[in-house]
């Protein structure tokens, strides 16, 4: 009678972790490289290596964003990890624009979440870009002076910047 | 409430005999409602309500685990998950006339827990997940990392489609019963009785367990939450 319980539990148990596995592993370059993903940018580096530097900036965004939210919505916000994890926001923003060259657009071939559109649309794209950075700025400023509220409301004006660019040049996986 | 089974095991009365109890209808046809809400509310980004209707699917399935364990004749795990030799002989079984189980057959036995057993790992990694802008999380995403929150989100909107493919296998399962073996299971599920069922008689409905395991719902619901 524990028979399926057990052979269940351990199946669940390991689709889990493979899952996790393959969440974390695709991350760490297993895709084969094109041939558009081994060229040298202008500004040096590959393609490929511009892509997983804007991955991994974004990656610490979102992992700075969600400290200011956990410590937002826990009774007692922790200030000092909300000034680091803002001041390490802030620090990303001004560069977003420079992570897009449009060699390492999908069009060509390079995987990569982002959408052609932002390539097609540029001037959208760079606005985004600009309210981001400051909407981040602020949320920095609010995040020095300690004020909850003052954080609360700077921390939504800066969430709504990841989304709206998200919503238009990111592919929704 | 109290709820006895009509009368004596092998019920002949036109009601039938009782084969699920109240709870277990409840906790089931609430799960078909709030799956379709749960659906509706991540596509459309509600994660408000969807947080509200996961949560409330969450309270019913640890209820629902919970009378596994502790509740009544057909609910009771015990009672109905069997190995592989009652499956084989239960498949043998399978064809007109056929005389329903009163309660889960060694089949079905296996989609209830697959199905339980789905539902219980969509809500845990619903309670871990984060979404990509780090702003919507689940519950309990403030314990993990950005990285294994989003890989818990993925796995969340993933492992839908496993859940979904569970939940047509099922109804397929009741059509099948239903049109080749000339068996209604879902009035079942509705009225909680079938004529000619042979139930032992499960006797008062024991409240006061029920009450436990409401109270260890709504514990663990508030828990989360704290
Ligand atoms: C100006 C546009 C823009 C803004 C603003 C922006 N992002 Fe992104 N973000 C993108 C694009 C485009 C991608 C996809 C990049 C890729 O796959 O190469 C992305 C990807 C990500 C990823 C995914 C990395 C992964 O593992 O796939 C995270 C996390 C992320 N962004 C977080 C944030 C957060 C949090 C904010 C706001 C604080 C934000 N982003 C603001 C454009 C933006």
């Amino acid at each position: 009678m524990t028979v399926p319980y057990r052979t269940l539990g351990k199946t669940l148990g390991a689709g889990f972790a493979l899952f996790a596995l393959a969440a974390c592993g695709g991350e760490n370059g297993a895709s084969v490289s094109s041939e558009q993903e081994s060229k040298v940018l202008p500004g040096g580096g590959t393609v490929k290596e511009m892509v997983e530097k804007r991955h991994e900036a974004m990656e610490d965004i979102g992992d700075s964003f969600k400290t200011i939210s956990d410590q937002l919505k826990s009774g007692s916000p922790d200030l000092e990890a909300i000034k680091g994890s803002a001041a390490l926001i802030a620090e990303h923003a001004p560069n977003v624009g420079d992570w897009f060259p449009a060699e390492t657009s999908p069009a060509l071939g390079v995987d990569t979440d982002a959408l052609a559109t932002i390539w097609e649309r540029p001037e959208e794209f760079a606005a985004i870009a600009a309210k981001f950075e400051t909407a981040a700025g602020e949320l920095n400023t609010a995040a020095q002076t300690g004020d909850v509220e003052a954080i609360g409301a700077a921390f939504k004006a800066t969430g709504g910047q990841c989304k709206a660019c998200h919503d238009d040049f990111r592919e929704d996986d | 409430m109290t709820e006895t089974a009509a009368g004596a095991p092998g019920d002949g009365s036109a009601a039938g005999a009782l084969v699920w109890d109240w709870s277990v209808r409840v906790f089931h046809w609430t799960t078909v409602a709030l799956i379709p809400m749960l659906w509706w509310s991540a596509e459309n980004g509600a994660m408000d309500w969807h947080r509200r209707f996961g949560l409330t699917l969450m309270g019913l399935l640890i209820f629902r685990l919970y009378w596994g364990v502790a509740g009544i004749n057909t609910a009771r795990f015990a009672s109905f998950v069997k190995g592989p030799k009652a499956i084989t002989a239960y498949l043998a079984r399978m064809k007109r006339p056929y005389t329903p189980a009163a309660g889960h057959n060694p089949l079905g036995a296996l989609s209830v827990i697959a199905l339980l057993a789905a539902l219980t790992a969509q809500i845990t990694a619903g309670l871990f997940a984060v979404d990509v802008d780090g702003i919507e999380s689940g519950p309990l995403a403030s314990l993990v990392s950005f990285k294994q929150g989003r890989a818990a989100a993925e796995f969340h909107e993933f492992f839908f489609n496993v859940l979904l493919a569970l939940i047509v296998l099922h109804i397929a399962a009741v059509a099948y019963y239903f049109i080749a073996l000339k068996t209604n299971l879902v009035r079942t599920m509705i009225t909680g009785r079938r004529k000619g069922a042979v139930t032992a008689n499960p006797g008062p409905f024991p409240l006061t367990r029920f009450l436990i395991g409401a109270v260890l719902a709504v514990a663990a619901v508030t828990l989360v939450q704290l």
